[in-house]
């Protein structure tokens, strides 16, 4: 019997750092009964929270990879994506949002909506995904619910209202009323498994009811039943309530707020009743993919178990039970056994063990089907690649995925070493695209980028943990670009005859530079002058070019190449005879076309006490730092700037000492901006140097 | 139209105030409109102008996000300019910065302080300051000598403010200047009000202290892209 697609949930838990997701995720699986006993994120216990199977992130008490897991709520089977908070995991984030039909946004009672909210929101709405908010912490002393609510507002311009109203905070937290049920409710038991539903304290009636009527009117625009069930007056019934929120969750336009406090038990199972009742389901969503027989016109995928199989691998793992690929399913059914086609590399894939899995544990499944997010063992695949049935030729949407920013060399101490750091590196590639590898042929250095100096952090401390490949590392380095300004022409000709067969080539045309994109080439040969043979050749010596800029060895983009004449020989030309002449046809232009060194700028967001934001800008300034603007909140201020990456390093020692550990930021890339042109000196004359002393 | 030649034949040329406040004389300039007529588009434009003078401008927005007040200039910008360089673009965000403030928060002893910061530290030290969302019916004559002041202490040439009229508010100035600015629009240089009528936007010059008008001419909005241009 086909499962009915109304009761799957697959959700994303994503928020600021120390927000405490992983401590509501925990609590979510305990009151699902997947796990039996609570355990704290940095807990005594030695044991750490369920969703941060990976040791280090018990260590440091974040979330760097988003682990999957599966719960049942009453009737409603809920996938989730716990999600890492800090901002350079944030392709893992923006995978998870890719995969999943509706989130929870955690914040903090005391910090509210802070930086990564922001991002984490912008990266929602660019994946149109509807989400409630949990207002969490609300037993911290600070705790201000409906200040973050305005905040939610204000800052992430969300139609946010609150859906509960907090009995008591701070210390004195007890328990929420519920706006829809008019009804208090506690959270008993030593766990607070047991709920105790009582009528509305008498101090908070009159309160509930304003707020209760607020709500109503906000919510009535989605709904003309309830419109016409409030005009009329009387009992509205909470089903018209239940129905016009989800619809405006559904559409976007209106964020249910919940309050709670995870730590102290209070507060997740009406949340969970609120993921059941007003996120989306897999058909209530409409996802695209790519004919990839034609010419990749997209295609909404149709939820239907009777179709071909289409699934998206979006998260590689190499655990102690191997490798694992999650996988969320689109349509079709995959059943144990299974021969599936990988999209990208057209190889045949024979699906052996089939898991749904709870964070480190997992759960033997002999089929999936449109709308589960389970696990595969055993399928040598790249994260982002697409699996189908014989027959059906798709893709799902690629993911925004974007360049390193910053790289540094790792040294392997011993040839043991060595060998381990190939295979994690292997193993990191394939996990995350925003982590990249090669080798410096120059310096034989093994050099990593990735989006940020904890990004590559965590992935060195993985290799030494996970992999025992123990590693020197070199000083970060910011990855420039070089790119051109001008149009030049080339006119070169390779030319070697030093007896027996020689070698001869000749390309003429012209570098220009190119607005989108990293490199084109155009072929404007008439008249066979060049033999259609070795077009391909000269394409091949202008790419190889590319990898190197003069300036200062960093890769050249942004370059439409265009052939239009030349010459060949009908005994000394060749592939490489053609190849070497593109690149001296490249080289004679490219200084010619006023080459420029472009940098990596980055979005930085600095938030904290008012007191502080002078210094914190005159950091920022100190650094070649644009000040975007700033927002004043009363005591808190937040100040935005485009500060180039080369400026950043050590920033959170700066930062900590000039607002006594007070003020945090964020950054994320923005965009490549050309040098000024006493650093680009700077650089080029370091680069110089560099291969004088090799 | 390309940057020089917009400079020049901006329809702001005709309020003159900028060759007034080159000489160091400090002026106060005000667009008035019902709500959601236009205001902040009327002073991105005035902003932008500036900006393309040379200028740095502050954009004070009370009530409202950075990424929004960006987003006002990024659209303004691209209608205004066509092929705009990246260089421009880039030299045009270095002469400008957004200061946003929650409604209940801005103060005049605040955006002293924060403008005072901005210039000790050498991070910013604006010719121009636009003010939009401020509260007109809130602050008097004297928050408003008070900003006058300020702006000769930190060598601010003008301040351009938007103010909210009412339509039930029947009040207007012997110049015609609507209330609640009608007791104040002494201290004003230019005093400009969004007239919607019919199918056409006028901008209506209500008070202009320097203006260099040709008899007949009036300022009228192009709905479609809120761009002032003359009649």
């Amino acid at each position: 019997m086909a499962k009915d697609l109304s009761k799957v949930r697959n959700i994303g838990i994503s928020a600021h750092i120390d927000s405490g997701k992983t401590t509501l995720t925990e609590r979510i699986l305990f009151y699902t009964d997947r796990i039996h006993a609570i355990h704290e994120v940095r807990g005594k216990d030695g044991v750490g929270a369920k969703m941060d199977s990976m040791e280090l992130e018990k260590e440091r008490g974040i979330t760097i990879q988003s682990a999957a897991t599966y719960a049942s709520w009453k009737d409603v089977e809920i996938n989730i994506i716990d999600t890492p908070g800090h901002v350079d995991f944030t392709i893992e984030v923006e995978r998870a949002l890719r995969v999943l039909d509706g989130a929870i946004l955690v914040l903090c009672s005391v910090g509210g909506v802070q930086s990564q909210s922001i991002t984490v929101s912008r990266q929602m709405a660019r994946y149109r995904v509807p989400r409630i908010a949990f207002v969490n912490k609300c037993d911290r002393t600070g705790a201000n619910p409906t200040r973050v609510t305005e905040q939610l507002r204000d800052k992430l311009e969300l139609n946010a209202h609150m859906m509960q109203l907090p009995i008591g905070l701070e210390g004195d937290f007890e328990g929420i009323v519920d706006l829809i049920t008019m009804k208090a409710i506690y959270f008993d038991g030593d766990s607070g498994e047991i709920l105790r539903e009582e009528e509305i304290p008498a101090d908070m009636a009159a309160e509930a009811e304003e707020k209760r009527e607020a709500l109503l009117e906000e919510i009535s625009m989605f709904s003309e039943e309830l419109m016409e069930s409030l005009l009329e007056g009387g009992d509205i019934d909470p089903q018209l309530i239940y129905d016009a929120v989800r619809r405006g969750t559904l559409a976007l336009e209106f964020t249910p707020v919940f309050v709670g406090s995870a730590y102290k038990n209070k507060g997740i199972q009406p949340l969970l009743d609120a993921v059941s009742s007003f996120l989306p389901c897999p058909t209530d969503v409409v996802n695209h993919a790519l004919d990839l027989d034609n010419n990749e016109k997209e295609f909404p995928v149709t939820n239907d178990p009777d179709d071909k199989l289409i699934m998206l691998a979006f998260k590689l793992e190499d655990g102690r039970y191997g490798q694992l690929t999650y996988v969320r399913t689109y349509q079709g059914v995959l059943k144990k056994g299974d021969t599936v086609f990988n999209s990208r590399t057209g190889k045949k894939v024979k699906i052996g063990r089939l898991v749904r899995m709870h964070a480190d544990e997992m759960e033997e499944i002999v089929s999936c089907g449109p709308g589960d997010i389970v696990a595969l063992f055993g399928v040598d695949c790249a994260s982002g690649d697409t699996f189908t049935a014989d027959g059906i030729s798709a893709s799902m949407s690629s993911m925004h995925i974007p360049d390193p920013v910053i790289s540094l060399a790792v040294i392997p101490v011993d040839n043991m070493a060595q060998n381990n750091m190939s295979k994690a590196l292997n193993r990191f590639t394939k996990e995350d695209p925003t982590f990249r590898t090669y080798v410096d042929h120059e310096t034989g250095e093994t050099i990593i980028s990735g989006m940020g100096e904890l990004h590559l952090d965590v992935y060195i401390e993985r290799m030494k943990r996970e992999y025992s490949a123990a590693v020197d590392v070199g000083a970060p380095q910011v990855a420039y670009r070089e790119t051109i300004t001008l149009q030049a022409p080339f006119d070169y000709i390779h030319k070697k005859q030093t007896g027996g067969s020689g070698q001869y080539g000749r390309v003429a045309g012209y570098l220009e530079p190119l607005d989108e994109g990293e490199y084109e080439f155009v072929d404007e040969i008439v008249g066979g002058v060049i033999p259609r043979e070795f077009i391909p050749s000269c394409d091949k010596g202008f790419q190889k070019s590319m990898a190197k800029g003069s300036l200062c060895g960093a890769a050249i983009t942004g370059i439409r190449a265009v052939i239009n004449d030349g010459n060949s020989h009908s005994v000394d030309s060749s592939d490489v005879a053609f190849q070497l002449a593109a690149q001296g046809a490249f080289k004679e232009a490219y200084m010619k076309a006023s080459p420029v060194i472009m940098e990596p700028i980055m979005k930085v967001a600095v938030e904290g006490p008012t007191e502080f934001q002078g210094a914190v800008m005159g950091s920022l300034n100190q650094r070649r730092g644009m000040i975007i603007g700033t927002l004043e909140e009363g005591n808190y201020t937040v100040v935005e700037a485009e500060v180039p990456l080369s400026e950043m390093f050590g920033y959170s020692t700066t930062l900590r000492s000039l607002t006594q550990g007070k003020a945090e930021f964020t950054m994320e890339f923005a965009t490549f901006k050309q040098v000024p042109k006493s650093v680009s000196e700077e650089l080029v004359k370091k680069y110089q140097e560099e291969r004088k002393n090799d | 139209m390309g940057k020089e030649e917009l400079i020049a034949s901006n329809p702001l040329r005709m309020l003159g105030l900028d060759n007034k406040t080159e000489d160091g004389r400090q002026s106060l300039g005000l667009i008035m409109a019902r709500a959601g007529l236009g205001k902040t588009a009327i002073l991105v434009q005035i902003a932008l102008d500036s900006m393309l003078r040379g200028n740095r401008v502050l954009h004070v927005a009370i009530g409202e996000t950075i990424d929004k007040t960006r987003d006002r200039y990024d659209d303004i910008l691209a209608k205004m300019i066509e092929d705009l360089s990246e260089e421009t673009e880039s030299d045009l965000s270095r002469r400008r910065m957004i200061m946003t403030f929650k409604e209940n928060v801005f103060s005049r002893a605040m955006l002293e302080e924060r403008l005072k910061d901005l210039i000790e530290q050498d991070v910013f030290k604006p010719d121009c300051l636009i003010i939009d969302g401020y509260d007109f019916d809130g602050n008097g004559r004297q928050a408003m000598e008070d900003l006058k002041q300020l702006m000769a202490e930190l060598g601010i040439s003008v301040i351009w403010f938007s103010a909210v009229s009412h339509r039930n508010d029947p009040r207007v100035s012997a110049d015609g200047v609507p209330a609640p600015c009608h007791t104040i629009d002494d201290l004003f240089e230019v005093v400009l009000l969004i007239n919607p009528q019919d199918s056409v936007m006028k901008l209506d010059i209500l008070r202009c202290a320097y203006c260099e008008l040709e008899p007949g001419t009036t300022l009228l909005l192009d709905p479609s892209t809120m761009l002032i241009k003359k009649s």
